[in-house]
């Protein structure tokens, strides 16, 4: 009450209480999701177009945890994901994947998959690029701090895939060691074409290698380095998507597709002689996401000079 | 109004800002960090028959092309690709060899 005899109106406590929780959270909810750094410590080197990461989206985060826990033995660190859960994957302390959990709608029939990023110093302008090429933009440009910037895009064909310019650097060039990312294969209904696409995002250098199947198999390749493989679709395949498929290194791919079954995947292609004379595989694991496996003997790789 | 009810409008209006203000944060608007790569593919991954000749790894180092292939290449020495028709993409010359994955170890 003031001097006039009039009541002077006074914000009630609990009003700016709730007020103060409601902002507090927020930041405090935003502040919590941050990504780290895929190098640590941060590496200078740029690679565009190497397969630098992969975030698997899965239905259900615990069971991908305990499949990808005993195959690879990869440990996991959560992370909280706004809407959705989400684990960081450790192999010796260093991060190699992302898995994230998101519910399928029900009715929806989709397929939990991997999801490959590829190295863009400069996402919006290779963004741009792919959009004139036939691209799609599935998640438009998003700054992760530590993490770095990346989109997702779907290629004219409709294969998924992301590109992340890393604010710790590209991850620099090593053999893989068992339990990481060795190798991606794209597999599309025109390999060639999809090879035109890519080559014109990341300057990739296209070679046809010899094939007695009559599809179209190639390796793309920076700073004379082979990154992927482009393929054509193999024959039979009932179901026909154009996708991205990784490769983890294992030391034994039949004992390797043994333990998935033991832990509840399945195997869609059984271990076979690829042509760097190490067998491959493709399994699933519980939820549907396929991934491949590969051998690598060490003893066999040449450092070609650069 | 009397003070009741205005305190109780305030309260009202203070939590629906604080409401939005979260639902902000956690659903993505530009800004906040909620995460967006997770995305579903089109059901069915049926991977056919991998032939013998469906290889899809990378060659050891410098696997050479197919020489006996020279109906394949074009005026510049490049790859025709398949059928004889001029590829979509920019072969690398003919002479040079396809190389392989790093071979490098990481230092500890």
């Amino acid at each position: 009450m003031d001097r006039n005899g009039r009541t002077r109106y006074a914000p009630p406590r609990v009003c700016i209480a709730v007020l103060l929780f409601g902002i507090c959270t927020a930041f405090a909810r935003s502040a919590d999701f941050e990504l780290p750094p895929l190098n640590s410590p941060p590496s200078t080197e740029t690679h565009p177009g190497k397969m630098l990461w992969a975030d698997l989206v899965t239905p259900d985060l615990a069971a991908a945890e305990r499949f990808y826990g005993g195959l690879f033995g990869w440990t996991f660190q959560s992370v909280r994901g706004g809407r959705y859960d989400y684990a960081l994957a450790l192999l010796d302390g260093r991060p190699v994947a992302g898995l994230l959990q998101k519910p399928i709608a029900s009715g929806e029939n989709r397929q939990p998959a991997w999801l490959t990023f590829l190295a863009a110093s400069d996402v919006d302008s290779v963004k741009r690029l792919a959009v004139a090429h036939g691209a799609k933009v599935l998640a438009d440009t998003k700054l992760y701090p530590m993490r770095g910037r990346q989109c997702v895009l779907s290629d004219p064909e409709g294969a998924v895939f992301a590109l992340l310019a890393s604010s710790s650097g590209d991850s620099p060039d090593y053999l893989a060691v068992t339990g990481e990312w060795i190798w991606s294969s794209l597999h599309a209904k025109d390999a060639g074409a999809e090879a035109a696409f890519y080559q014109n995002l990341f300057g990739y250098d296209v070679f046809d290698l010899p094939s007695d199947d009559g599809l179209e198999h190639l390796i793309l390749s920076t700073d004379n380095y082979a990154r992927a493989s482009a393929n054509d679709l193999a024959r039979g395949s009932a179901r026909r998507h154009s996708h991205w498929l990784n490769f983890v290194r294992v030391e034994n791919a039949a004992a390797s597709t043994a333990k998935v079954l033991a832990l509840g995947g399945r195997v869609l292609v059984e271990p076979r002689m690829d042509r760097h004379g190490g067998m491959v595989a493709v399994v699933a694991d519980p939820a549907g996401a396929p991934i491949g496996l590969m051998e690598w003997s060490d003893s066999d790789t040449k450092e070609e000079p650069k | 109004m009397n003070i009741k009810a205005s305190r109780l409008l305030a309260s009202g209006l203070g939590a629906m800002l604080s409401m939005l203000l979260y639902a902000c944060a956690v659903t993505g608007v530009e800004g906040s960090v909620g995460y967006d790569a997770g995305y579903y593919e089109p059901y069915g991954y049926d991977y056919g028959d991998w032939g013998l000749g469906y290889r899809v790894g990378p060659s050891r180092c410098c696997e050479r092309r197919d020489e006996h292939r020279d109906d394949r290449r074009d005026d510049h020495g490049g790859d025709r690709g398949r059928g004889g028709h001029a590829p979509a993409y920019r072969p690398a010359p003919a002479g040079r060899p396809a190389p392989s994955i790093p071979g490098r170890s990481r230092r500890h």
